[in-house]
């Protein structure tokens, strides 16, 4: 039975004035900044001095050796990164998943606890951490690992591996969960069933674990993936130097594309629209990025 | 800004209670003049200075001093300046010299002229004419950076060398100081950060260049006091005479703690060294080392900073007053702050005054006031431009490298190439 004209536009009236303010909210919020970026992008100047310069700012892209450094740092993080920590993440649920283990919960706990902390906080803990004569290198020469300190801050090399321990030690507890949440829907019976037709440990996991948790592995490298192509606050805070020059690490080795925006806006002569232009270039990325995974990863027909 | 709303109440519910009368006297009391700067040893407690003078002949106004570091500064400006929001922005901040520029040009109409108030003509031209823009005058010019080679008497004697030794340096006799140093005492002779740029742009600035001509293009390649300053920097770093510092506060643990025998920078950092009280007569000053380029003398400047109004301020006539009254008329308060905090002033007039001629015994007797006014007098003028922090990252990206075999030229070739595509 379908309501009468007068009565379903009462409803559609009802309905726009519980929905209205959040649309409106967000056309403010949402889609006007973005529609104004992209306008931005196409505008150069000093300042709140703009004029339109039509592609310029993409000319000026592929001529600039800072923006081409902070992107191929960019793309390493998330190429070294993301694997090491899915990985990673996938390894521990699977073992907390195991029944016989003692103190689960505990251990589930702590590993997701990182993941709870602010990320400037805990990149001023890491920073305090690895300074050379921090607590870290104390311990690595006390215990005869290492014979000089390790140049966590002053060296290239080792700003970068600084940075992507950093971000994997906040961020796989809480892929971990993810993996862990999947976990539970996969049907006892298949491992069961595995075991008796004597399928080794090590094949159930590539062969049925793997598989099933296949949507929940694609759905944690995309966003893992989009994280690190906006990755700031460890970039800024953990290695970042507060001098006028304002490198991100030794030679701007952890300079990323969101530290170069940052510093295209303010701390060098503001140029809203080239650090525009800048920012859609992560938004191009992390679109091509995602349709690429989620075409490698699409279910074949047999 | 919380804190001038919380006297606003206040002043709103004393009104309330007492009536009209009440509530015209409590407003005229809620004048607060918000004060952003960085240095609690320098800036911070001369303005707190300023502003105790201040308010003892002006009741009725409250200073607010918001202690930043210099970046954060910056960029809180920046972000206020650029988002148009006056509530976000002080009543008076405190800007660098190589960056004013920056912001008078970027931002028009958001600092407020003080060409009509101030009378200019008794400061140092040149910090009067890097705030001018259009024939307006938009700063209240403070502190001159003027560079000299502070040093540990102790360290340097246990390795052999005299004050006497300390004068009249080139950099390579400075490095060889450094070996022998480290030989004796087992400390470094620096600290040393190689994401900062500072130490390149005071020996550049000695051999009288800077990384812009005089008409602000840019000056990298065939810049022959940039490849001296570059050369300087890669034999510290092979002679490993330094210790890594990573960022400011790190750099100014390595000379407070006494790990280090040398610090080469503004007269500005004086107060910094003078807060470790039991260091006293341990420490000497030199004029700084000098470089084998035409023209380069043994005195330079590193930051030095000027007091900006924001046109936006609501107690923008206080403001005004309160920089006008203390730093352009005050010539005690200058005596004071010069003996307090090392802080020389560009009010011409101050000059004369007996501080200067007073030694210290921080520095073992030394009238270091009347060695930094000499070489205040002897420091090559150079075009800041507007790009400096853009150049500055360009040099601070390759100098890492130049301690791990990269050729100064190399170095050169590679700044030229990013600063050009920065600078626009």
């Amino acid at each position: 039975m379908s309501p009468r004209p007068g009565l379903r536009r009462y409803y559609d009236i009802n309905g726009w004035s519980f929905v209205g303010p959040a649309v409106a909210l967000i056309l403010l919020f949402m889609a006007y900044p973005i529609v104004w970026s992209l306008w931005m992008s196409f505008q150069q100047g000093r300042g709140m001095r703009l004029s339109f310069a039509g592609f310029g700012n993409i000319i000026r892209l592929t001529q600039d050796p800072v923006f081409q450094l902070a992107l191929g740092n960019t793309v390493l993080f998330f190429v070294v990164q993301v694997p090491i920590m899915l990985t990673l993440a996938l390894f521990i649920a699977v073992l907390l998943d195991d029944p016989h283990l003692k103190f689960r919960g505990l251990l589930r706990t702590l590993i997701f606890l990182p993941c709870v902390m602010s990320l400037v906080v805990y990149s001023v803990l890491f920073k305090s951490m690895f300074l050379l004569d921090g607590i870290v290198n104390q311990t690595l020469l006390a215990l005869a690992i290492v014979s000089e300190p390790i140049p966590w801050m002053s060296d290239p090399f080792w700003a970068r591996v600084l940075l992507i321990t950093a971000i994997t030690w906040r961020w796989t507890g809480y892929n971990m969960i993810f993996y862990l949440a999947a976990l539970q829907n996969i049907d006892k019976s298949i491992y069961e069933a595995s075991r008796i037709d004597g399928v080794p440990s090590y094949a159930r996991f590539f062969r049925l674990t793997v598989p099933m948790l296949k949507p929940v592995i694609l759905f944690t490298t995309v966003t893992s993936t989009i994280g690190t192509l906006q990755l700031f606050d460890e970039a800024r805070n953990i290695v970042a130097s507060d001098t006028s020059a304002g490198t991100a690490g030794p030679g701007d080795s952890v300079l990323t594309l969101s530290v170069y925006i940052y510093n295209l806006t303010f701390r060098f002569m503001p140029n809203f629209g080239y650090a525009a232009t800048v920012s859609y270039v992560i938004v191009v990325l992390v679109a091509l990025l995602a349709f690429v995974q989620f075409y490698v990863a699409r279910e074949r027909d047999r | 800004m919380q804190s001038r709303d919380r006297i606003r109440l206040k002043s709103a519910l004393g009104a309330a209670a007492f009536g009209a009368a009440l509530f015209a006297a409590g407003l005229a009391q809620a004048k607060t003049i918000t004060v952003w700067c960085w240095d609690p040893n320098f800036n911070v407690a001369i303005m707190k200075e300023a502003g105790a003078r201040y308010t003892k002949a002006h009741p009725d106004v409250t200073i607010e001093i918001v202690d930043f570091s210099k970046p954060d500064v910056e960029q809180k400006l920046q972000a206020g300046l650029a988002s148009g929001v006056a509530e976000a922005l002080p009543d008076i901040v405190l800007i660098e010299d190589y960056g004013a520029q920056k912001y008078l040009q970027s931002f028009p109409g958001s600092f407020a002229p003080l060409s009509g108030t101030v009378d200019y003509s008794g400061f140092a031209p040149y910090k009067v004419e890097l705030m001018t823009l259009d024939g307006e005058v938009y700063g209240m010019p403070f502190d001159s950076g003027v560079t000299g080679l502070f040093y540990r008497k102790d360290y340097i004697e246990a390795a052999g060398y005299t004050a006497a030794d300390m004068q009249n340096l080139t950099w390579d006799k400075f490095i060889e100081i450094g070996k022998a140093v480290e030989a004796k005492t087992g400390k470094k002779m620096l600290g040393y950060d190689t994401s900062d740029a500072g130490l390149t742009r005071i020996i550049m600035q000695s051999a009288g260049q800077w990384y812009f001509d005089k008409e602000g293009g840019l000056a990298i390649e065939g810049n022959a006091a940039l490849k001296a300053a570059l050369d300087v920097q890669k034999k510290i770093q092979e002679a490993g005479i330094y210790k890594p510092a990573t960022g400011w506060n790190d750099w100014v643990a390595k000379f407070t703690s006494g790990d280090v025998a040398a610090v080469v920078t503004g007269v500005w950092i004086t107060g910094t060294i003078k807060a470790q009280a039991e260091q006293s007569g341990k420490w000497g000053v030199a004029p700084i080392p000098t470089v084998d380029v035409p023209g380069a003398v043994a005195a330079s400047n590193l930051g030095g900073s000027s007091w900006y109004v924001l046109a936006s301020s609501d107690v923008k006539d206080e403001a005004i007053d309160l920089l006008d009254t203390v730093y352009a008329k005050d010539v005690d308060f200058y005596q004071t702050i010069l003996q307090d905090r090392g802080a020389v002033g560009s009010l011409l007039a101050a000059r004369t005054g007996a501080a200067y001629d007073t030694p210290d015994a921080f520095f073992g007797g030394e009238k270091i006031w009347q060695s930094f006014s000499k070489w205040l007098g002897e420091i090559p003028a150079v075009n800041y431009g507007i790009f400096t922090n853009e150049v500055d990252a360009a040099v601070a990206v390759q100098l890492p490298k130049l301690g791990k075999g990269e050729s100064v030229d190399a170095a050169i070739e590679a700044i030229a190439a990013q600063a050009k595509v920065q600078v626009q």
